[in-house]
């Protein structure tokens, strides 16, 4: 009984060091192909408009209700002790810190992760990925890098323009709703902030778009088992990227912070 | 002194789980020759080439390319190796995101310094070949299974490979179309001197087509030798698949038992006594 529990346990680490492994050997061999020629712009650009420019609505409308929200909630916090004036500066710190990078982030997993792992995985079940193996391309090359690129690309700019929603999100609802000043607003939005924190926010969105493109194609890589093998890998890689993603943050944070 | 063989398949074993695949094949193809590759469904006749390809790793024995073992070389190399082979899949495998003349033309574009206008007449000229001018902008979704690996073979002769490997090309062709693609193969061999290993269950263009004929049957190779000596080969199973008679030790299980055609129905479908 102890023994059967313990071997299925013991199997259960296996199986995820295995993963690991293979997960890190496979990131390795796409960040190695980066500058390995021939160079394919075509792709590149293609994953550009689906990872970026198609991302641009999503953005914009979850940065927006995120903001808001946030800023109905701290207002009515601060009411209770009377600081509302507050709110502006608190809003501005969690939008950039941690809600632009952070929401983008985990959108983004469940918006172009999950195509990437789809895709990917309908290659791989329809021997797609062996047919580029017998035309000489390296698929690793092929696929992940234009994917990888584009993500770790575009997602710093996401954020931007996410910061930039989240400051009119916020001077939607304090300044047009809540009738507080909008020069005070603009004044306070920045004030607990410095240069610094834009840079952790891009550093983090750079990490997070890594992350979100190796997760979802190296989950669409090893795909197997048919329909469902490619029902599954979505699902997985939204799951393990968005994990990874939390995880990530709080490290980026306590390092890039102190 | 004969010359090394191109394609050297030495004591190949292979299984997945406890299912035996392959156990010590040996084949040898010299250059310039076209080796057809037969036996029974599902006797890993696919597993043989893509253990040739690179993409298995054998369990025991080794496959060598051009003297190259091919499980020994690094990731370049045997990308490098790959582009004197081109690969017919069973199943096209065409990609499904890309049109027909990109398909075709994707090696060229990928591995040549050819400009785009060299390359759209290369693949109009192997979309020729095999009867589909003018297909260039379908996409692999609209055409059909036949049409499919029709392109599929052009993609594979694109790049004017020296190696090639085909895996049931004709298989779900009509027999007009079975001859072409048995022309094109001959003519591969004939002009360019290309070295080829094709799987067919088409027993009149494995005749038209090959050097040697090797049977493989329960994961062995039990014949390779050249068509006048494959058809008189002693061998129960090659007789009967020769035959293509059901009775007899090529299965594992006995077959349904055979019904003699009823005499009514033979005369009213036999289609040379209509005429
Ligand atoms: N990836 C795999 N995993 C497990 N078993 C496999 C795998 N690939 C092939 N097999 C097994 O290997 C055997 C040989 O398969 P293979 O595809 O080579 O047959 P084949 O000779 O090409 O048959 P056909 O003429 O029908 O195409 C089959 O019995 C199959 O079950
Ligand atoms: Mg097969």
């Amino acid at each position: 009984m102890l023994n059967s529990l313990l071997e299925k346990i013991g199997i259960q680490v296996l199986g995820f060091l295995d993963k690991a492994g293979d997960f890190a050997v496979v990131s390795g061999r796409a960040v190695a192909a980066i500058p390995r020629r021939p160079f394919d712009g075509r792709n590149l650009m293609r994953q550009f408009l689906a990872v970026g420019v198609n991302s641009i609505p999503v953005i914009l409308l979850t940065s927006l209700a995120v903001s808001m929200v946030f800023a109905v909630q701290l207002v009515y916090g601060f009411k209770q002790f009377q600081a509302e004036g507050l709110a502006a500066q608190v809003n501005g710190l969690a939008i950039i810190r941690e809600l632009a990078p952070v929401i983008s982030g985990l959108m983004m997993a469940g918006r172009v992760g999950s195509a990437m792992a789809a895709e990917l995985g309908t290659m791989q079940v329809t021997e797609q990925i062996d047919a580029l193996e017998c035309l000489a391309t390296d698929p690793i090359q092929y696929l992940f890098v234009p994917r990888l690129l584009a993500s770790a690309i575009t997602l710093p700019l996401l954020v931007c323009l996410s910061i930039y929603v989240g400051y009119w999100g916020g001077h939607f609802l304090l300044v047009a709703v809540e009738g507080q000043s909008s020069v005070i607003y603009a004044n306070d939005f920045y004030k607990l902030l410095t240069i610094r924190d834009l840079y952790i926010a891009m550093t983090k969105a750079f990490v997070f778009g890594v992350i979100i493109a190796l997760v979802g194609c190296w989950r669409g890589y090893r795909t197997f088992g048919g329909a469902e093998g490619v029902g599954n890998a979505p699902t997985s890689s939204v799951v393990t990227s968005s994990l990874w993603i939390l995880i990530a943050d709080f490290f980026l944070t306590k390092i890039l912070l102190v | 002194m004969e010359s090394a063989p191109v394609i050297d398949v030495v004591n190949l074993s292979k299984a997945f789980g406890p299912k035996v695949v392959l156990s010590n094949v040996n084949l040898q193809v010299n250059e310039g020759e076209s080796l057809v590759v037969m036996g029974g469904s599902g006797t890993g006749k696919t597993v043989l080439l893509r253990n040739i390809m690179g993409l298995l790793t054998p369990d025991a024995g080794h496959v060598a390319v051009d003297g190259k073992i091919i499980q020994q070389l690094g990731r370049e190399e045997l990308f490098e190796t790959r582009k004197k082979i081109g690969m017919c899949f069973q199943m096209a495998a065409l990609f499904d995101s890309m049109s027909v003349e990109e398909n075709v033309g994707f090696a060229l574009t990928r591995h040549t310094s050819m400009t785009p206008g060299e390359i759209l007449n290369r693949v109009d000229e192997c979309l020729e070949m095999v009867g589909l001018k003018g297909s260039n902008k379908l996409r692999p979704s609209e055409l059909s299974g036949g049409m499919k690996r029709r392109v599929g073979f052009a993609r594979a002769i694109a790049l004017k490979p020296k190696i090639l490997l085909f895996d049931e090309p004709t298989t779900g062709l009509d027999p007009v179309m079975t001859d072409v693609i048995g022309r094109i193969i001959l003519g591969l061999k004939l002009e360019l001197g290309v070295t080829s290993i094709t799987v067919t269950h088409d027993l009149k263009s494995a005749f038209e087509i090959a050097d040697r004929i090797a049977l493989i049957f329960r994961g062995e190779c039990i014949a390779c030798e050249t068509p006048e000596a494959f058809r008189v080969n002693p061998h129960p199973v090659v007789q009967q698949f020769l035959r293509g008679d059901a009775d007899g030790p090529f299965l594992q299980d006995p077959p349904p038992p055979r019904r003699e055609p009823r005499e009514t129905s033979r005369s009213t479908f036999d289609p040379l006594q209509s005429v």
